[in-house]
């Protein structure tokens, strides 16, 4: 299974690279997702993913498909193949 | 009284008088500043039912209870008047350092009564006020009137808020201008072009006496370490511009007159491609240690030498809502706006209405006429030349651009009653103040947060983009909360505008943009400051006072349920691309958000505020004129 990941703003800053596609075994969690993600772009921590390496830090989000906000509570769950994540931070005003 | 100098400052422009009037510290502790006081001194002050462009309409300025102390953000005032765009309250705010000037001369609000029957530059130095002549000043834009104050006074230190060519030729939106930052919807340049008032002027000379100094240093170091750390580094970096990808991904950023929710061309006006491109430098307001706002330069192509700051809000209006894909043109037309005065985001969105009305067949060629083109032109989506040479139009008032200068409800009732045409439904506004950035179509809290909100189509006064966008509501659906999280996020929203402080460090407190660390927090702030002994109880009032003023103010003007809308679009016409796709708010859905917002706020079913609540509220006064 692939999933797409797209970090937009300050994200894409402290990973590096603006996109990235995983190769994910079947069952695949979001919250195994944000970990492999912490270990391969470890400046995400602290900034864009919590300490804990699980979930998101402040005001950022994981989307999917542009639809699904993948909260806390969801992070247990799986993504299909050929979904696209975004990591952004949430801001308005300006 | 600490934090306060218990004054406002009256200016009569027709008589050419002024005087002071003491407030009581209770009266200071109810409106406490920014929105809330500007608009409760517009309450007191205005001619009820007046025309906005009429002398019995105010211009109403109240100062913030931190500017000029360490408090981080705090460097804010508010503005209000009514609103020559909506007829309803125009509360605005503003920042740097016209807010800590004000404060300095001892004064903590401003009301500017009358008119004039010749321009003036008002300058408040301390106590005094001179009423100069401003004829000079004519024709001047903002920037340019600033600086040539500052050189006829001989003091750099000496602070302007200003209009620009479009607030003296009454453009309905025009705004007004201080240190780069703008008061600027709804209109207020208009009100003050009425006036024949080109220029406020302050000089401040006295410090901020507070209740306790070493206490308010401590807790406002605190928080501008925060300010300063990963929270607020999406501002430092990119600004707001960085939504623009953010909207597009999730098919919220309006495309060509809110047609569409996504942009084939976002990455060439976002944040990210600006940042590499045009970015000059990051700058910040008086008191801030964010610093969000990215000035950008055009460096080649036909608008070299154009710079301005940009956000999000301007950008999108101005970019992908015009089709605009090309940020050179974008940088050039928010420019023009900054300049020459106006509401770039009224701006955008009115420029492409009369884009969409253009290939709609509304408008032809023959109605662009103008001095640069003679024979017309052909502002289809996407024509940037046509957008710039439409924004100098309304500017000046020039051609088609003096129908284009009343905003899209006005432009659109009047092309349609001399055409017969039905342009209103593509007309983006709400209550006559055109349409933020977030297509709320598929927002359906936020739809709500902007159909009831006082001001009209805004995003800064309701807050309820951020549960539908964060996933804390299912943003395409409805169901029994709405009504409750709109109202808890307006009064949320109202709490920093009237403080004021930058909605920016609320995540500063405790990480979370919520009450239960931000209102102890700013409680604390208050206590040191003046004294008094707010808990979190108190510091949430101000929010829900600060919303009801404003809302018994438009109940005096005539407000009724009918007026808190959505434009037709938003209602019959789904978009057809993009994350957000196929989705509408119905007259259904928004009736009964309307029976839970009314009903969570306590009011009748036809959004009437009962005496009780009123009383409840410490509002008595108010309760006497408008309660039910």
């Amino acid at each position: 299974m692939k999933v797409t990941v797209e970090f937009l703003g300050v994200a894409g800053l402290a990973a590096g690279t603006r996109e990235v596609t995983l190769e994910l075994a079947e069952g695949t969690t979001f919250r195994q997702i944000v970990r492999r993600l912490s270990e391969r772009y470890p400046d995400l921590v602290g900034r864009v993913i919590a300490e804990d390496r699980e979930t998101m830090f402040g005001s950022n989000i994981l989307n999917r498909n542009g639809k699904t906000v993948i909260r806390d509570e969801l992070l247990d769950t799986c993504p299909q193949d050929g979904d696209k994540l975004f990591i952004m931070a949430i801001l308005a005003g300006g | 009284m600490y934090g306060y100098s218990g004054r406002i400052l009256h200016i009569d422009l027709t008589e050419r008088k002024t005087w002071s009037e003491d407030k009581p510290e209770e009266w200071y502790k109810l409106y406490i500043g920014g929105v809330s006081m500007a608009a409760r001194l517009l309450w007191e002050n205005i001619e009820v039912g007046c025309d906005p462009l009429s002398p019995g309409n105010p211009i109403c300025i109240a100062g913030g209870i931190f500017a000029g102390t360490p408090v981080p953000v705090g460097g804010k005032h508010g503005m209000a008047s009514k609103s020559p765009l909506t007829g309803f309250i125009g509360d605005s705010l503003s920042g740097s350092w016209f807010s800590l000037a004000l404060k300095r001369a001892r004064w903590d609000g401003v009301v500017i009564h009358g008119q004039s029957d010749s321009w003036v530059n008002v300058f408040i130095d301390d106590d005094r006020v001179q009423f100069r002549d401003a004829t000079k000043l004519l024709g001047l834009n903002t920037y340019e009137t600033e600086e040539a104050i500052r050189d006829e006074l001989g003091d750099d230190q000496v602070r302007s808020a200003t209009i620009g060519p479009a607030g003296e030729n009454l453009v309905l939106f025009a705004n007004v201008t201080n240190d780069g930052r703008q008061a600027g919807r709804t209109g207020h340049g208009a009100v003050w072009g009425s006036k024949k008032l080109k220029a406020l002027s302050i000089r401040g000379t006295h410090g901020v006496t507070v209740a306790d100094p070493e206490t308010l240093m401590k807790l406002s170091y605190d928080i501008t370490q925060a300010a300063q750390g990963p929270h607020t580094a999406k501002y430092r970096i990119y600004g707001t511009a960085t939504s623009v990808l953010k909207m597009d991904r999730m098919g919220l950023l309006p495309t060509r007159n809110f047609r569409e929710g996504t942009f084939e061309h976002a990455d060439l006006v976002s944040g990210e491609y600006m940042h590499e491109h045009n970015h000059v430098k990051t700058i910040a307001c008086a008191q801030c240690p964010i610093a969000c706002e990215q000035m950008c330069s055009v460096k080649d192509g036909p608008y070299a030498g154009a710079m301005t700051g940009i956000d999000y809000e301007c950008l999108f209006a101005n970019g992908p809502n015009c089709g605009i894909s090309d940020i050179r043109t974008v940088i050039k037309l928010v420019d023009l706006c900054d300049r020459g005065g106006m509401d770039a985001m009224t701006n955008g969105v009115t420029v492409s209405w009369a884009m969409e009305s253009f290939e709609r067949g509304v408008f032809t060629k023959e109605d662009f006429k103008c001095k640069k083109y003679p024979e017309g032109f052909e502002p289809y989506f996407g024509n940037g030349e046509a957008a710039v040479t439409l924004t100098e139009m309304i500017r000046d008032r020039e051609g088609i651009g003096d129908l284009l200068s009343k905003g899209t409800r006005l432009a659109s009732r009047i092309t349609d009653e001399e055409r017969g045409t039905e342009s209103y439904k593509w007309a983006m506004n709400i209550k006559g103040l055109e349409n933020a950035g977030y297509d709320a179509r598929a927002l359906k809290t936020f739809a709500l947060g902007l159909a009831v909100g006082t001001r009209g189509g805004c995003h800064n006064r309701s807050a309820a983009y951020d549960p539908d966008i964060t996933g804390e509501t299912d943003r395409f659906t409805v169901d029994e909360t709405r009504g409750r999280v709109a109202g808890r996020s307006e009064e949320y929203a109202a709490v920093y505008d009237t403080l004021p402080l930058c909605k920016f460090i609320r995540r500063c407190f405790t990480g979370k943009a919520d009450r239960a660390g931000a209102w102890p927090a700013i409680a604390k702030l208050i206590n040191a400051t003046t004294g008094w002994d707010f808990g979190y109880d108190e510091v949430d009032l101000i929010g829900v006072r600060a919303h009801t003023i404003k809302k018994a103010f438009n109940i005096r003007e005539g407000w009724t349920r009918a007026d808190d809308h959505l434009p037709y679009r938003w209602q019959h016409d789904p978009m057809t691309k993009g994350a957000s796709a196929g989705y509408v708010v119905t007259d259904e859905e928004l009736e009964y958000m309307k029976d839970l917002y009314y009903e969570y706020k306590g009011w009748t079913k036809e959004g009437l505020i009962p005496k009780s609540k009123l009383i409840e509220l410490g509002m008595d006064d108010v309760a006497e004129e408008i309660g039910v």
